[in-house]
Formats: C-alpha cells, sequence, structure tokens
C-alpha cells in the first residue's frame, strides 16, 4: 500500500486499510476505532448494567478472544465495573478443543480473569469422540450444539452468573440470516439477529440465561486485525467433524459476496433483523422481561457456527439432500391431497402435567405452571396432536397438515424437562432425549468411573 | 386401468417406466423426481400458472369490460412460455364461454444493452404469432422523465434545466450507468428503472394489474439478493401475488415453477417457442469483483436448481409467509428512486431509502 497518512490522526503512516468503512488507518486508530464501536454497541443497548457479573463464552478462538480483551479494555476504560470470568466447554474432541483449551488458559492467565472449564464428559457422559463413534458423523453437530447450549447456561448457573456473551460476530450472523432462508426456518429467522436472547430471569432456572453478542457487527476480517495487532493469543482450527452444510454453504455466499460488496455483510444482518419483524407471530426482540419465548432451547442452531463448518467435506450434501427429501414429499403429499388436518381441542394431551413436583430443578427452584400445547417433536410442524393415526400411505412420513404449515409458526411455550429441570417446550428436553437415544444404544462394557474419551 | 389414479389412496403399484401421472405413455423428463410423458408435463406446467390466475376467471369479469393486464415481455424463455400459456388460457375461454376473462397488453422494454435489433425482430415474431393481444414497445430511457428521476439521478443538472425529453434521454442513461462503478449499482439502477416504467405504462393503459414472469428460481434470487442489499423489507410486498405497493396489482403466475422446468417447457411445444426466444449472453463460471450480486444470485440458485430444487421453492414460500407492512396510504414517505416506504429503512430526513443511497454513492464517486 502506498504511503498514507492514517485518516484519524493525520500523524503515523496507515498500515490498515479497513474492510467495513474503507478508512486507512494507523495500527493505534484502528484498534481504538474497533473498541469505541463495539463500547457503541454495547451501551446503545443497554446490555450490561454497572457491577454485572458477566461469563464470557471462551473457546480459545479469534471470536472470543477478542471479546474477552476487549471486554476487559473497555471495562476499565469506562469503568463499567463489570465483573468478568471466562467460562469454556471442554467438547471432548481430541485434536481440537485440548489446543484451544490450552488458549484458552494462556487467555486467563494474560487478562487475569478466572476460568472455569466444563466438560461434555461430566455433564453428559458422553464426550464428542465418544458421540461420534456411536452416531458415525449422522447429525453429530446437533449433539453438539444441544450440548453445547445447555453446557454454557449451566456452567453460568454453576459460577452465579445471569449473562453469557459470546463472540459472535457479523459474518455469524450474516450467515445465519441466509442459511434460515435457504432452511425456511421462519422460527429461527426471528431469532438469530438478535443482540440479546434470554432474559436473565430467574422464571426458567438455569436455563433464562440471558445471551448477548456483543461483537454482532463486527467484520470477521476486522476481529483477525484486532487480535494480529493487539498481538492476541489464539488458536482457530475447523472442527473435525462433518460441516454443518447449509450453514457451509451460506458461508461460502457471503464469502462471495464480501467480495463484491464487502457492506453486504452489514446488509444482511439489517434485513435478517427487518423480516424477523415481519415473521408471523413474533413481533420484537429478545431482551425484554416478558419474552420468555427467546430462552427456549430447541434444535439448537446457535451454538454452532465459528469452527463448525468447513473440515473434511464429507457428508456435506448430507444435510440439503435430507431436507430437500423432506420437503419434497411435502409438495408431494399436498399436491395428491393425501394428509387430512385433525384438530384437537387445544388442551394439552399428551400429559404434560406440570404442576406436579419436579425432582431435577434448577438453582432458582422453581416450579413453572405454564399451559403446554399440543406438543410435536417435528421442529418444523406443530398445532395438531393425532389422538387416531389417519388413514396414511407409504408416502407420508411426518404428520404434517397443509393447512397448519401455511400457518404462523407457533408461540413455545415453557415447561420444564422431567429429568434435568432444564428449560423445554417438551416434557423431555432435547438434551435428555438425545442422551437417551445414545445410552441405550451405548454397548454393555460395563461402567466405566474413569470415562473414556480422547 | 380405469384411468389414471387420483391419489395414492388406490394403493395402485406404480410403474416406473411409465409416466407416474397418466401410467400409460412412456416418460420424456423427470420433474422434481417424477418421471412425466410431454402431454403431462405439458398439462403439468399450464396448471400451475393458470392455477393463479383464479381472480382472471370468466365468471369474474362483465363482458365488453373485460380487464387489461399488462405483460412485460423481456423476450426471455419465461416471459415467452408465459405468453404462449395465457394466450392458449385465453383461447380456451373464449371456446369455452364465448368471451374472457381478461385481456393482454404485451409490452417491450427496450433496454439499450445492445441487443435492439434481434430482440425487435423477435418482438414482431411474437406479435405475428399472438396476434390477439395488443402490443407496445418503450425504451428505458423513458424512466428518466419519469417525475421526480432527474433531480434524483442528476441532482446537480436538474435546476438549470427545464424540460429533460429531448434525444439524448438515451445517451442520458447509459452516462448514468456507466458512472457507477460497481456492476451492482448498475444492475439495481437498471432493475429499478425498469419496473418503474413497467409500473408506469401499466397505469396510463389502464391495466388493473402486472403479470411478472419471475420463475422460482428467479424469485428466489431476488430474496437472496436483496436481502445482501439491505432491502429484505421489501420483499413481501414485492413477491406476493395481489399486492400492490406500487399502485398497481402485482401477480407472478409462474412462481411455482422452476427455471430449468419452463426451459424444458419450450422444446415440448409445438411449433416450438425456442425461435422466439432472446439468448442470454453466456455467463462467468466463477464470481469475479465485477460480479453483480444479482448475478452471484443466479450463479449460485442455478446448481442449487439442479440438486435441490425444493429448497429453492421452499426460499420463496418462506419470504412468502413473511407479513407484508402495512402502511398508511400517502402520509408516509416514499424513495424517490424505488418507491419503497421511508420509515425505519432510511437515515433521518432522508428521501432515499439505505438501498439506494448505496447506489447513489457510486454515481457521486464517479462523477
Amino acid at each position: 500500500m502506498p504511503p498514507h497518512p492514517c485518516e484519524t490522526c493525520h500523524t503515523s503512516r496507515a498500515q490498515i486499510l479497513r474492510p467495513s468503512t474503507g478508512t486507512r488507518l494507523c495500527a493505534p486508530c484502528f484498534t481504538l476505532a474497533f473498541e469505541t464501536e463495539t463500547a457503541a454497541t454495547i451501551t446503545s443497548s443497554q446490555l450490561f448494567h454497572p457491577g454485572e457479573r458477566i461469563a464470557i463464552g471462551a473457546s480459545g478462538g479469534k471470536d472470543s478472544t477478542v471479546l474477552a480483551s476487549v471486554l476487559q479494555t473497555l471495562n476499565a476504560r469506562y469503568a463499567w465495573g463489570l465483573e468478568l470470568v471466562l467460562l469454556s466447554i471442554d467438547e471432548g474432541i481430541a485434536g481440537y478443543r485440548d489446543h484451544s483449551l490450552e488458549a484458552v488458559k494462556r487467555n486467563a492467565e494474560v487478562l487475569g480473569l478466572p476460568l472455569k472449564i466444563l466438560g461434555y464428559e461430566e455433564l453428559y457422559g458422553w464426550s464428542m469422540d465418544e458421540v461420534v463413534a456411536q452416531v458415525v458423523r449422522k447429525g453429530n453437530c446437533t449433539y453438539c450444539g444441544v450440548f453445547r447450549r445447555q453446557a454454557l447456561d449451566r456452567g453460568a448457573a454453576a459460577l452465579g452468573v445471569r449473562h453469557v456473551v459470546t463472540g459472535h460476530n457479523a459474518d455469524d450472523v450474516a450467515e445465519t440470516v441466509v442459511m434460515n432462508l435457504l432452511r425456511g426456518d421462519l422460527a429461527r429467522l426471528g431469532r438469530g439477529t438478535s443482540l440479546v436472547t434470554g432474559t436473565g430471569g430467574l422464571e426458567g432456572g438455569f436455563a433464562s440465561v440471558k445471551r448477548s453478542k456483543p461483537l454482532m457487527w463486527a467484520y470477521e476480517k476486522e476481529i483477525v486485525m484486532y487480535a494480529h495487532h493487539m498481538r492476541l493469543d489464539y488458536f482457530s482450527t475447523e472442527c473435525i467433524y462433518s460441516p454443518e452444510a447449509f450453514r457451509g454453504s451460506a458461508r461460502t455466499l457471503i464469502k462471495n459476496l464480501e467480495r463484491i460488496r464487502p457492506e453486504s455483510i452489514l446488509d444482511v444482518v439489517r434485513s435478517g433483523i427487518d423480516m424477523a419483524r415481519l415473521v408471523p407471530g413474533a413481533g420484537g426482540e429478545g431482551g425484554s422481561r416478558s419474552r420468555r419465548v427467546e430462552a427456549m432451547s430447541r434444535d439448537v442452531e446457535d451454538d454452532t457456527g465459528g469452527g463448525c463448518s468447513g473440515g473434511n467435506g464429507e457428508d456435506a450434501g448430507g444435510e440439503m439432500a435430507r431436507v430437500e427429501e423432506t420437503l419434497r414429499l411435502n409438495e408431494r403429499a399436498d399436491e395428491e391431497g393425501t394428509e387430512t388436518e385433525i384438530r384437537l381441542p387445544a388442551k394439552a394431551t399428551n400429559g404434560q402435567r406440570h404442576d406436579r413436583d419436579v425432582v431435577h430443578t434448577g438453582p432458582a427452584g422453581k416450579v413453572l405452571s405454564p399451559t403446554v400445547n399440543g406438543q410435536n417433536h417435528d421442529r418444523h410442524r406443530h398445532t395438531s396432536n393425532n389422538a387416531t393415526v389417519p388413514h396414511r400411505t407409504k408416502q407420508e412420513k411426518k404428520p404434517n397438515c397443509k393447512a397448519a404449515s401455511d400457518a404462523a409458526p407457533p408461540r413455545q411455550r415453557l415447561g420444564q424437562c422431567e429429568r434435568c429441570g432444564y428449560l423445554s417446550s417438551q416434557a423431555v428436553c432435547k438434551a435428555c432425549m438425545l442422551l437417551e437415544g445414545l445410552n441405550k444404544a451405548r454397548p454393555r462394557t460395563g461402567i466405566e468411573v474413569g470415562g473414556a474419551g480422547g | 386401468m380405469t384411468g389414471p389414479p387420483k391419489t395414492r389412496r388406490d394403493n395402485v403399484a406404480v410403474d416406473d417406466s411409465l409416466c407416474r401421472r397418466c401410467q400409460t405413455n412412456a416418460p420424456t423428463i423427470t420433474v422434481r423426481t417424477e418421471p412425466l410423458c410431454s402431454p403431462c408435463f405439458n398439462k403439468y406446467v399450464s396448471t400451475k400458472i393458470i392455477k393463479r390466475m383464479e381472480s382472471f376467471r370468466v365468471r369474474h369479469a362483465e363482458a365488453g369490460h373485460e380487464r387489461v393486464l399488462l405483460l412485460p415481455l423481456s423476450l426471455r424463455v419465461c416471459s415467452i412460455v408465459l405468453l404462449h400459456i395465457l394466450s392458449q388460457h385465453l383461447r380456451t375461454q373464449g371456446e369455452k364461454s364465448g368471451r374472457t376473462g381478461y385481456r393482454l397488453h404485451v409490452l417491450y422494454v427496450e433496454d439499450g444493452k445492445g441487443e435492439a435489433s434481434v430482440a425487435s425482430e423477435l418482438f414482431e415474431l411474437a406479435k405475428q404469432r399472438y396476434p390477439e393481444h395488443t402490443y407496445s414497445t418503450r425504451p428505458l430511457s423513458d424512466a428518466l422523465a419519469l417525475p421526480g428521476m432527474q433531480e434524483v439521478l442528476r441532482p446537480h443538472q436538474a435546476t438549470t434545466q427545464a424540460s429533460t425529453t429531448t434525444t439524448s434521454s438515451s445517451s442520458d442513461l447509459s452516462t448514468i450507468l456507466a458512472k457507477l462503478t460497481s456492476a451492482t449499482s448498475r444492475t439495481d439502477l437498471h432493475q429499478l428503472l425498469l419496473r418503474k416504467l413497467v409500473v408506469h405504462c401499466a397505469q396510463s393503459h389502464t391495466c388493473e394489474a402486472i403479470l411478472w414472469a419471475d420463475s422460482t428460481t428467479r424469485l428466489a434470487e431476488r430474496t437472496l439478493a436483496e436481502t445482501a442489499k439491505g432491502r429484505a423489507f421489501t420483499l413481501p410486498s414485492l413477491t406476493t401475488d395481489g399486492e400492490a405497493p406500487l399502485g398497481v396489482l402485482l401477480y407472478y403466475p409462474m412462481r411455482d415453477l422452476l427455471r430449468k422446468e419452463i426451459l424444458s417447457y419450450t422444446s415440448l411445444v409445438s411449433p416450438d417457442l425456442e425461435g422466439l426466444i432472446l439468448e442470454e449472453k453466456p455467463r462467468p463460471a466463477v464470481s469475479t469483483r465485477d460480479t453483480s450480486i444479482d448475478e452471484l444470485m443466479k450463479q449460485y440458485f442455478s446448481s442449487v436448481e439442479r440438486e435441490y430444487p425444493s429448497i429453492v421453492a421452499n426460499v420463496v414460500r418462506t419470504t412468502g409467509k413473511l407479513l407484508v407492512e402495512r402502511v398508511g396510504e400517502g402520509v408516509e414517505g416514499r424513495c424517490e428512486l424505488c418507491d419503497v416506504v421511508l420509515r425505519g429503512h432510511a437515515p433521518e430526513r432522508s428521501r432515499l431509502c439505505f438501498g439506494c443511497i448505496r447506489i447513489l454513492q457510486g454515481l457521486e464517486a464517479g462523477g
């Protein structure tokens, strides 16, 4: 780059061409601008309150490392009085997590912040290596995502923290928007662009922990630049297990978009936010006291991304092909009129009574008495409960109804999992369900207390 | 067999070597994994389109006062097929009930991309083949003469010049487009002007609605392209049938057909339609910095369409479920270039929405 004075201080030589603004800056002015912009995101949405205890989801990768560093800096600079804690999850993937965990430990020392590491093995009795050995790459990302979301919440609860921040950046959010459009996931489209989700209240036990993404408007490229110029220590690698096929496709698209027009990343995010407002039944973003729906945990996507795509490329077409298959069958069934809609009165019929004593509750010990509507474990469909089995042909695989499928995604009602007390709209939360499946299939070689794992 | 099984409830064993629908003829084409014979495929395509024309059935029309619908003819595959099928439809309506539910006004916008002579020949051919409709042509540069355009696009000159519809308006257009440095902005502005002009023509010919020939694939491309330009909020009103965000009703009768299906159709009709179609220029296989966002999405979806056609359809369906923003008439300010409602989608006191600001940034930088 030809010699050019920094456009901010006009004194030093500019070393950096900012992708987001196209301005030429020297390193100190860039890092200051980056930090100031992050501060603006935080203050303009009143993300934190003074003296709040915040857990930083630290993976050892660039996003969370930069997040921790920036928050530490801003906390001191603006005297927010926040208590920062690093929280790291060990999925139990040999050769991947071990190295990044070391990076987290080093960071904790350098920043002088307390660190808690929570492993899948100790939480669930299964490390990801063991899960993959069992399910052989079919939906292993789903397991990881669901487990991780719970793990972060539980870890936060163990630390006595009501607010977790993650390093999701603008590229991540943009990818999520594109991905949800490709999948037709209106519910997630409505939630994925929220700066904050969850209430941080006590009503759901440890599962209503507030989540936010202070780096939501920061470009991935700039995060890399910041880490480089601040000489931050991080360890980035792609997860060695199957990539998320939709996210991989979305990621390529976003990268190509960025090449054509760098601002388009932010445009996608802005579009996502606009569309979220137009999702029927959604209405508003998380963060306010009344948005209990946001604390929901379903097939969690929110915790994949960032290390979860790329990789071997095996089974890359798998997920898209599966969705394609499902959609095609739905279309065919619609056209041939081989389905009928069966509606039952809106009382819960699966025996979901939550006023009995729930044995496992979260630290708050409160029992919810919500109304739980008809359940359906199919994440795309909803309302009707089929008490009788309708006359079906071999082509229908799921209880889908055309009329219902054109309606708005349902309001998700909250209850608690019977097994673990985690917040869930089903009787048994997703994690427990997955674990049940895993445990049933586990070869009976006796119970090892020491645990296998990598 | 007493006739084609209407539903699978009959549980008749399906012979995969025969057309899936009629189980009589040999299949000639596979449509989303179903093998179909030519007549059944023909029917498949026509039905999908005619289904969308429900509101224009004969019984909804008064004799002698049929509604006029505008069909913008780009002379590409989709618009030619739409013209063909609607002409057929009108003929059928006439045969069955002696009158029709609507009339078509076919409009070709000459867009100065250098294909003018080929295009006008094809336009003449179309006129000859379907003489029952009214036809007209307009140059795209006429869009610059629409109210407000000069002020928006050439703010420095608007104040000094009086009326501007001179012979130089077409060179105006090329000048303006040439000033835009990004391919995305050029394509965007081009599309906006085209739409503005078509709407204007629809209004001046008192057409009740515009029938756009966009396929599923095209609508999916548009969804992602507008999302990438920050204009996703316009999608529901601009892609849902029966909305009139710009003052005229918009319909997309081909929204249930993939582009590749429409392409296949052209060779199954006799005489075939290929002679009427304006060829697309060959596209680069890989996107470069000079590709436009719309082009990128075209490339993306042409590959998705090959392997996962239902996903393409699903994108359009999903967008269709989003609510259309309801706004009070006349109260809200509208973007001067693209006519969307400004509230919430533009900076303070701006006369343009974010998306159009991006286009014009290019203009000022170059000029």
